[in-house]
């Protein structure tokens, strides 16, 4: 330090404004460092109101003046430790903040399992075969009236059941024998209401199943379920009980899951390739303003330049996302909305590098054909057009792929595309569904990926 | 004729490029200019057809000014002088032809240009010159696939597309091997000896300047050091344009 200064001032100036002392001494940088900590310090206290900090903080301050006062004498004083105790401070917040429990992760495990393994494995949910359904079925009065119903007539050489009796309290046992059935398959038990609403059984929580023996019969204990509102119960009611046995036959076929996965990824693609077109026709022409080179031959087409530069900064740093939000807003649910949140992004992004392909051309062939006498017009077209194509190409071809992958996020906002069905999938916990989606997102990203790829392997 | 007059070119960062030049040059003459690296070589042959802004002086061709031209008069002006460089400055991606044919759009309209729509003369032409230049074999062939010499022989079929009057020559066989250099320079010759086309070239070497320079001017530091015939240049001049220890470089 030149000047002399005056130590008690520095002293108090930190005193009076953090940092202000540090300042006054010359270091600026330190002066902000220690007003910084002090802020930041501050701001967690209000916002955490715990005491411990409060004691943080005037230690800081009262350093920071003592620092000043200690530096305006020529000493110095050790100002590491401090600084790295408020860092640690700030991350035992941000810790506690984000709420980080990594026990949580291994608790969990058990949890993720069968999500994880119907992602992994969704073929079930993508294929099937029509169904078989043998069924049978018998009268059953719930409670027992003066006249019981006389059982149903069974249908001959078909399958046929028999209970042991025809009417039964709520609650009480009854047993189901059935004959004729497909042998050493299984069963289920249905119960139908006066009003014909049907359930499938349920014996302690249970569905209620069985399995007919080798000649195809079988014999079951059930009690007769709570079916009808209280205010009927007492009145006896003519119930149906039914049973089914099916099982799959003739070839595999798609599933409903599938054909509309595959509809949806189709969706997909084309959302990408609509937005990644509009993209390009757009971003074409503006990125011959948003090219510097071009750009700066007067003091207008520098500012049309900045300005250019500008609309695609901010547009691009708004997410899909959130432009997929306004589009719904803005022209409703679907496809369309996707379409125009990702071309907004997509004029951005490749506006941007399209931009900064013409800025880093051979400038030779532009000198040599300026000095033949051509125009601006056409030494744009001869001399910068040629050597852009090729980059222009891979880069769309690039976009392309990554608007695919965006459609699929775009969707679960309503944007259209598979994304929507995918989220209502989980949503649902259908997580087989949700399987099929996600492995057809994951075939057609990585055909994408690796095709875009291998152009621009070409083109470069 | 050309006349340049206390030519000034000072770049915005302040380099004194060139330093009050003044010399003629008579029409059919075989212009050698010669001196270091950053002596100002580049920056004189791009001052007279603008590429470079000259800061002050004038530059009178035939009488009529070039530094005061108009944007359309600048390019009536420079398509009829024609430049080749010493990286060729060929659009490496297009074809000869379309390389060639590009040396006549100052003579198209824009919107003929547009749809790439040259006449059936300017195609005719373009294969004249590329005759003339002996590589009307590789007309449809990428630029960048040809050898540095076949390249720097487009670059002349193109400047010849523009029947030029003067042609700028920078450096033009600075990037090739001795012999290719010579095959260069000779077509260069030919077109000073037999279409009368004055020729302005700025070259590394004395040997070739000697061999095909009509008359030779110097530049060092900015500043027009010498200006005489070939046979004028000895040691001693030498010595003035290259600095006191460098080393003669010679090549046959
Ligand atoms: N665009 C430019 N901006 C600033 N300085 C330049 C520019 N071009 C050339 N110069 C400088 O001007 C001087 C002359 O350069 P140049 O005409 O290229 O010389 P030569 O062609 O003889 O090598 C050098 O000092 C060079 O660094
Ligand atoms: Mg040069």
């Amino acid at each position: 330090m030149n000047r002399k200064k005056n130590p008690l001032l520095a002293g108090l100036l930190s005193l009076f404004v953090p940092g202000l002392g540090q300042a006054y001494l010359g270091d600026r940088r330190l002066g902000t460092t220690f007003l910084t900590a002090v802020v930041v310090i501050g701001g967690l206290l209000v916002w955490k109101n715990a005491r411990l900090l409060l004691f943080v903080l005037l230690a800081f301050w009262l350093l920071g003046a003592w620092d000043a006062y200690r530096r305006a004498q020529g000493g110095k004083t050790r100002l590491a430790i401090p600084f790295l105790l408020a860092a640690f401070l700030v991350y035992a917040v941000a810790w506690q903040t984000t709420e980080i429990a990594p026990m949580k992760l291994v608790k969990g495990v058990g949890d993720i399992k069968p999500l994880v393994t119907d992602i992994l494995w969704p073929i079930p949910a993508a294929f099937t075969r029509s169904e078989v359904v043998e069924t049978a079925r018998d009268v059953m009065q719930v409670p027992c009236s003066d006249t019981p119903p006389s059982a149903e007539p069974q249908p001959e050489g078909k399958p046929q059941i028999h209970v042991s009796s025809n009417c039964a309290a709520i609650g009480e046992r009854i047993t189901l024998t059935g004959t004729g059935f497909r042998p050493n398959w299984p069963g289920e038990v249905w119960w139908e209401n006066p009003i014909g609403q049907q359930f499938f059984v349920r014996q302690g929580g249970q569905y209620l199943r069985f399995r007919t023996d080798a000649q195809g019969s079988f014999q079951i204990e059930t009690q007769i379920p709570l079916a009808v509102p209280e205010d009927m119960r007492n009145r006896p009611q003519i119930h149906h009980i039914e049973v089914r046995v099916h099982w799959p036959e003739g070839p595999w076929r798609a599933s409903q899951t599938l054909e509309l996965t595959i509809a949806k990824i189709l969706e997909t693609i084309f959302l990408a390739l609509m937005a990644t077109t509009f993209g390009i026709i757009v971003a074409f022409p503006i990125s011959f303003l948003a090219a510097r080179n071009l750009m700066s031959f007067s003091p207008v087409s520098l500012s049309i330049y900045y300005t250019t530069r500008a609309i695609l900064n901010i547009t691009r740093s708004i997410e899909p996302l959130i432009w997929a939000i306004i589009f719904v807003v803005w022209v409703g649910l679907g496809p369309f909305a996707g379409t125009m949140a990702l071309a907004v992004h997509t004029i951005a992004a490749l506006g941007k590098v399209f931009s900064e392909s013409i800025e880093g051309i051979d400038t030779g062939p532009i000198e040599a054909i300026t000095a033949t006498g051509a125009n601006r017009l056409q030494t744009i077209i001869y001399a910068v057009v040629p050597q852009i194509i090729p980059p222009y190409i891979a880069w769309s071809v690039y976009r392309w792929d990554i608007n695919v992958r965006m459609s699929t996020i775009i969707g679960m906002v309503g944007g259209g595309g598979i994304g929507f069905l995918l989220i209502q999938w989980i949503r649902l916990l259908r997580y087989e569904d949700a399987g099929v989606a996600v492995w057809a997102i994951a075939i057609v990203v990585s055909i994408l990926d690796y095709s875009s790829s291998k152009i621009r392997e070409r083109l470069v | 004729m050309l006349k340049i007059e206390h030519l000034i070119k000072v770049y915005e960062d302040g380099t004194r490029a060139l330093d009050d030049v003044s010399f003629t040059v008579q029409d059919g003459e075989f212009l050698v200019i010669i001196g270091l690296s950053g002596s100002g070589k580049s920056t004189l042959l791009r001052c007279i057809n603008r590429l470079v802004e000259p800061t002050s002086g004038r530059i009178l061709w035939d009488g009529t000014d070039i530094t005061a031209a108009s944007l359309d008069e600048l390019r009536r002006i420079r398509r009829q002088i024609g430049m080749i460089f010493q990286q060729f400055n060929l659009v490496k991606r297009s074809s000869v032809l379309t390389n060639v044919l590009s040396g006549r759009l100052g003579y198209v309209s824009s919107w003929r240009s547009l749809i790439g729509q040259f006449s059936r003369e300017d195609m005719q032409r373009a294969r004249r010159n590329l005759e003339r230049v002996g590589i009307a074999d590789k007309a449809n062939n990428r630029a960048d696939a040809l050898s540095g010499g076949q390249q720097q022989r487009v670059g002349i079929a193109r400047a010849l597309m523009q029947e030029p009057r003067l042609m700028l020559a920078d450096e033009p066989v600075a990037s090739l091997d001795p012999s290719t250099s010579h095959s260069v320079l000779q077509y260069l010759e030919a077109l000073n000896k037999q279409d009368g086309v004055t020729i302005m070239c700025s070259l590394h070497f004395l040997s070739l300047a000697r061999a095909y320079g009509t008359r030779i001017i110097a530049l060092k530091d900015g500043k027009l050091v010498f200006e005489g015939l070939p046979a004028e240049i000895d040691e001693d001049r030498f010595k003035q344009i290259y600095g006191e220890d460098a080393v003669r470089v010679e090549i046959l």
